[in-house]
């Protein structure tokens, strides 16, 4: 699957699917979401929640199109709708009660996606659903998605040092989770959701 | 897994978790249109209810308010033996729809906490996540009580 980030559009997609062509709208949509679920399933595990999130972005996305000024590509500017709206979900109080009870509960979807890869990427993404979702953010766009401090600062509305110490704390449970022998592990995220540092 | 973890070794994972996995969405281009219209058609549902429901209120409290200057001159003093509160609990209430709404989402917040509670002990009595729960049921409590409390003041005013 190709990154978001790398996936480019081009003039004249761009401008056909400005002026509503249902086509080229279609086709943008069959490149662009499998990685945007890919993402936002990253940063948020709840699989209905994730589809949601992937129709607000998209919807975000075309009822923006005329935003898009081109200056890097097209999938980087739909990661950032996506990141954006994970954080807005993030900051939800229904969001906040939803996960302290899902927290026990296994994502039938999300074992699934298990099927056919080595244990030990088994075992890291397990450890990556136990953290909490700001803290898996933070992991996710500085390790992966190669986001500076200063950027994820700029999307959490937080400081550098916020997304600096959240790194941090994410790597040491990252590589607890990892050392701890499976049996002990349960289903419970590690940490406050929203706490400052 | 007996061996450290450390920080490189640990990205590099994570990078071939993100290049390992495929997502396929549950819908379509036109699967999305169709979700993202009925769920704007129920969005406007609920916004005209809440404004019938608004209004409703409105002219309720309008209601009540002549309806007690009206009345006003034919209430009598309270007394003093044990049949005054009687009095007072039989009278019409005014419930403040704004403080309403603000304590009962308080207090499902705070059941729904509870119930985590309930399982979060079942599972590790004395862990992090129960310390991190009675934290947040404190918090709501706390945020419970000063509402309480300035529904009263307000009340009293």
């Amino acid at each position: 699957m190709q990154r978001l980030a790398e996936i480019e559009v081009s003039a004249d997609e761009l401008a056909a699917a400005r002026a509503g062509d249902v086509k080229v709208r279609g086709a943008l949509f069959a490149r662009l979401a499998p990685a945007t679920l890919g993402i936002i399933r990253r940063l948020v595990r709840h699989a209905a929640m994730a589809d949601d999130l992937l129709q607000d972005t998209l919807i975000a996305m075309y009822e923006h199109l005329d935003d898009f000024r081109g200056e890097a590509p097209f999938g980087v500017w739909v990661r950032s709708i996506a990141v954006s709206r994970c954080l807005m979900a993030f900051r939800s109080p229904w969001n906040r009660a939803r996960v302290a009870l899902d927290s026990w509960t296994e994502d039938p979807r999300a074992a699934t996606e298990s099927d056919g890869r080595t244990s030990d990427l088994i075992d890291i993404d397990r450890a990556l659903a136990r953290l909490s979702p700001v803290t898996r953010t933070v992991v996710w766009l500085y390790d992966v998605e190669g986001w500076s401090h200063e950027e994820i600062a700029l999307a959490f509305e937080r400081t550098v040092s916020f997304s600096k110490s959240q790194l941090a704390r994410g790597h040491a449970r990252l590589r607890t989770e990892l050392q701890a022998p499976r049996s002990m592990a349960l289903n419970i995220p590690l940490g406050s959701e929203f706490d400052g540092h | 897994m007996d061996t450290e973890v450390n920080d490189t070794e640990l990205i590099a994972k994570l990078r071939r978790l993100d290049a390992g996995v495929t997502s396929t969405p549950q819908f379509d281009y036109q699967g999305m249109l169709d979700r993202h219209a009925s769920r704007k058609a129920r969005a406007q549902r609920r916004q005209s209810y809440a404004r019938g429901t608004a209004a409703a209120l409105v002219v309720a409290l309008i209601g009540a308010s002549f309806w007690r200057l009206d009345h006003q001159g034919e209430i009598s003093p309270p007394r003093d033996d044990g049949a005054s509160a009687a009095l007072v609990a039989a009278e019409p209430r005014i419930v403040r729809a704004d403080t309403y709404l603000a304590v009962a989402e308080l207090e499902d917040h705070i059941a729904s906490i509870d119930d985590a509670l309930n399982v979060a002990r079942v599972y590790a009595p004395r862990g992090v996540e129960v310390a991190r729960l009675e934290r947040t049921r404190a918090e709501l409590l706390d945020s419970y009580a000063q509402v309480r409390y300035a529904e009263m003041v307000s009340a009293n005013f």
